[in-house]
């Protein structure tokens, strides 16, 4: 049974359409990314699954049933925005937002969650006290605390450091091994590329992406080359046969044109200056979303 | 009902813990009954430096039977008779002769010797004082001060002047004083209740007296309680909606409790929190009455009316503040609302004085009427003496009842949309619409 289903869903907000025609299954267990532009839908979908806005039309459906208000004890969720009482202390704070779900044995899940975060120390500290990453991680702890069964969570890495990013990223994991179905959204393309069993893309409120990355991959075909050499991008002006490059520093990703040739390019390369590696690759998730999102996108065309 | 229970007791605990509930707990009243204090307290306080005044008498009748009265009181009232300390000043009359020529230069003389402080004032005595006739200056009596108005010294030579013109007119009229002693015998009014049957026992009670502190204080303090009450939780749960909702707090909570669920929990809260406030107030004001002596004039009855309308008042102006402070997008549009907040439970405070002086008059029967001002004026109505009809209290509980559902039915609406609503102004137009089209 899948944890969620949204059947042709559809949110307006006055003349702009928000979501259209939505359909999406999420299942049981999963990790599922959504990415998208800012404004695309993505913030939208998720306040539909936790009832906070209702669709013009369309179904939702999660565990099973037609969702109602009382699903959202079983939903942790973990806004854009992030919201804390500032002048409660940690601890207060998250047996409270905890307790608004389910209040059993709070006060020693709390605690289990501060030790595992590293925040133990300021468990009785007021919340205005914390640094912006470690707000974050409270932040994260009142999503999740209650145990719920779905975990959303909208754009959980954003200002994270690395170390505290891997903290995040490890009780995600460690979520989903217990069972937990976890839906994120984000704009770190490389993070959702890592962790995501399933990858959705909206753009303009409309479906565009939906499946595995290597489904979502395998669409787009093997039209790139990842190329490093001895002059970096200064040797790859003008080529013939690629439609764009994208520029990493030290690596750079060639996009072929469809009468593109690797074999000829390699060689035009190879006159051109040395060659450390050249591999044939399937795109990345970010240069998928730049094809469909970016400035020389085409129309939207639904997944 | 947990969820609203338990955020409710969080809102509760954030307004009572704070130093400032506390503060205000003690401060409110004193602020709200700090001019009745401080007349008490210094009602007592008199200047008790010596004032010289002067008299331009016209008639030649006054000024030594003035001048004898001043004496008199000098020697006996001026010190406590226990401690012998001063306890006001001595008055001392001195007599300036009547210029014919010039009696405005001689009024400016003399004001110049009251600003050099020489003098405290000067009384100017009309010629006809005794038998007035038609021409007014001819029968006046003038006194000229720095502060006229307020000085008691006026009212003291007034009675010391009129009862000699007293006895002159008596003289004048042939008739002795002491045959006439109780002509001027005043004798006074009494205010009482009205007499009523004891069907236990069948005896007649008396009326009981009225009393200007039965009558007009008491209903507005209970009045002034009860606006404090509200003014203790409502305007708070503007700011605290507002903040909830530019801290991006809103969209935690309503990730686990409906729009509903959010407000009606604000609500709870404020009602928690002036219920704190009023039995603190209750107890204490009813102690202190007893200390004072006047437990006869806690209205007891009025209680239960006091706590249903005040819980009423409360949800409707709460709803009314908690929907105004979601369409808030930061501090200022806050502050531009708060007056219209509480505007609606204010307006009883600028009409209280013809319903309490006329409590049972159409304007105060109609006006206790309108719900948003039934809760404040049915209740001053409640407090004085005489009561309202038994059937008044009740009617205006329904309508406050009916209003509320009303009130909170359309502000849950409005909450509902403009809680996430980042960037709309809280033009009057959107909220109506929000109200409408939920």
């Amino acid at each position: 049974m899948p944890t969620i289903e949204l059947q042709n869903v559809t949110k307006t907000f006055g003349k702009h359409v928000a979501v259209e025609g939505l359909s999406l299954t999420v299942p049981q267990g999963s990790v599922y990314g959504f990415i998208g532009p800012n404004g695309s839908g993505k913030t939208t979908t998720l306040r539909m699954i936790m009832n906070i806005l209702y669709p013009d039309s369309g179904e939702i459906t999660i565990f099973g049933e037609p969702l109602r208000p009382a699903s959202c004890d079983r939903i942790g969720y973990m806004p854009e925005e992030r919201g804390l009482y500032k002048r409660m202390k940690v601890r207060e704070v998250l047996e409270f937002f905890g307790g608004l779900k389910n209040g059993d044995g709070i006060g020693a899940k709390v605690d289990r969650w501060l030790e595992r975060l590293d925040l133990a120390d300021w468990a009785n500290k007021k919340v205005e006290t914390l640094s912006k990453g470690m707000s974050q991680k409270v932040q994260f702890i009142a999503t999740v605390v209650s145990q719920p069964e779905l975990v959303l969570l909208d754009e959980p890495f954003t200002g994270l450091d690395p170390v505290n990013t891997d903290v995040i990223k490890d009780a995600i994991l460690e979520l989903q091994a217990q069972g937990t179905t976890v839906i994120f959204s984000t704009h770190d393309m490389s993070m959702a590329e890592k962790m995501c069993d399933y990858i959705f893309m909206i753009f303009k409120g409309v479906k565009v992406l939906d499946g595995t990355l290597a489904e979502i991959q395998d669409k787009y075909g093997t039209d790139t080359v990842r190329v490093k050499t001895g002059d970096g991008m200064s040797a790859l002006q003008n080529l013939e046969g690629i439609e764009r490059v994208n520029d990493f520093g030290q690596v750079q990703e060639l996009r072929l044109a469809p009468e593109g040739n690797s074999q000829k390019i390699l060689q035009e390369i190879l006159k051109r200056t040395y060659v450390r590696s050249f591999e044939i690759v399937k795109p990345s998730l970010h240069d998928i979303f730049v094809r469909i999102a970016g400035p020389q996108a085409k129309e939207v065309e639904r997944a | 009902m947990r969820k609203i229970l338990r955020f409710a007791l969080r809102e509760y605990k954030a307004a009572v813990k704070t130093k400032g509930f506390i503060i205000g707990l003690l401060l409110a009243p004193l602020v709200m009954g700090g001019g009745l204090i401080a007349f008490l307290l210094l009602k007592d306080r008199v200047d008790t430096t010596d004032k010289r005044v002067a008299v331009v008498d016209r008639s030649g009748l006054v000024t030594r039977a003035l001048v004898s009265a001043a004496e008199f009181r000098n020697a006996n009232e001026i010190l406590d008779k226990e401690s012998g300390k001063k306890i006001r000043p001595a008055h001392f009359f001195e007599e300036v002769k009547p210029s014919t020529n010039d009696p405005k230069g001689q009024r400016l003389e003399l004001s110049d010797r009251v600003r050099s402080g020489e003098l405290h004032g000067f009384i100017e005595i009309g010629p006809q004082v005794v038998h007035p006739g038609k021409d007014p200056e001819a029968f006046q009596i003038s006194y000229y001060a720095k502060n006229a108005a307020m000085d008691d010294l006026r009212g003291w030579a007034a009675w010391a002047i009129n009862n000699r013109l007293r006895q002159v007119r008596l003289a004048d009229a042939g008739v002795k004083e002491s045959d006439v002693k109780d002509l001027f015998f005043w004798v006074s009014v009494d205010g009482l209740g009205l007499v009523s049957l004891d069907e236990s026992t069948g005896a007649i009670a008396e009326g009981k007296r009225a009393s200007p502190l039965e009558a007009i204080l008491i209903p507005i303090v209970i009045m002034m309680l009860m606006l404090l009450m509200i003014m203790m939780s409502v305007p708070g749960m503007l700011h605290s909606v507002m903040e909830e909702k530019t801290q991006r707090i809103a969209e935690v909570l309503l990730g686990s409790i409906k729009p509903f669920e959010f407000m009606a929990a604000k609500l709870v809260g404020g009602i928690a929190v002036s219920l704190t406030s009023s039995a603190v107030y209750f107890v204490g004001g009813i102690i202190a009455l007893q200390v004072m002596g006047y437990e006869d004039y806690v209205p007891l009855h009025v209680l239960p009316w006091f706590f249903a309308y005040m819980l009423l008042a409360i949800i409707m102006f709460g709803a009314w503040s908690a929907a105004l402070g979601s369409t808030c997008n930061e501090a200022k549009d806050a502050q531009s609302l708060s007056f219209p907040t509480i505007l609606p439970a204010l307006f009883p405070m600028f009409i209280y004085f013809p319903v309490v002086k006329e409590p049972l008059g159409s304007f105060a029967t109609w006006m206790s009427l309108v719900p948003p001002f039934t809760p404040l004026l049915m209740v001053l109505r409640l407090c004085t003496p005489g009561g309202v009809p038994a059937w008044q209290p009740f009617a205006g509980l329904l309508g406050v009842l009916l209003f509320t559902l009303f009130f909170v039915w359309a502000a849950g609406r409005i909450f509902r949309v403009a809680i996430l609503m980042q960037g709309t102004p809280p033009k009057l137009a959107n909220i109506v619409r929000w109200a409408i089209r939920g």
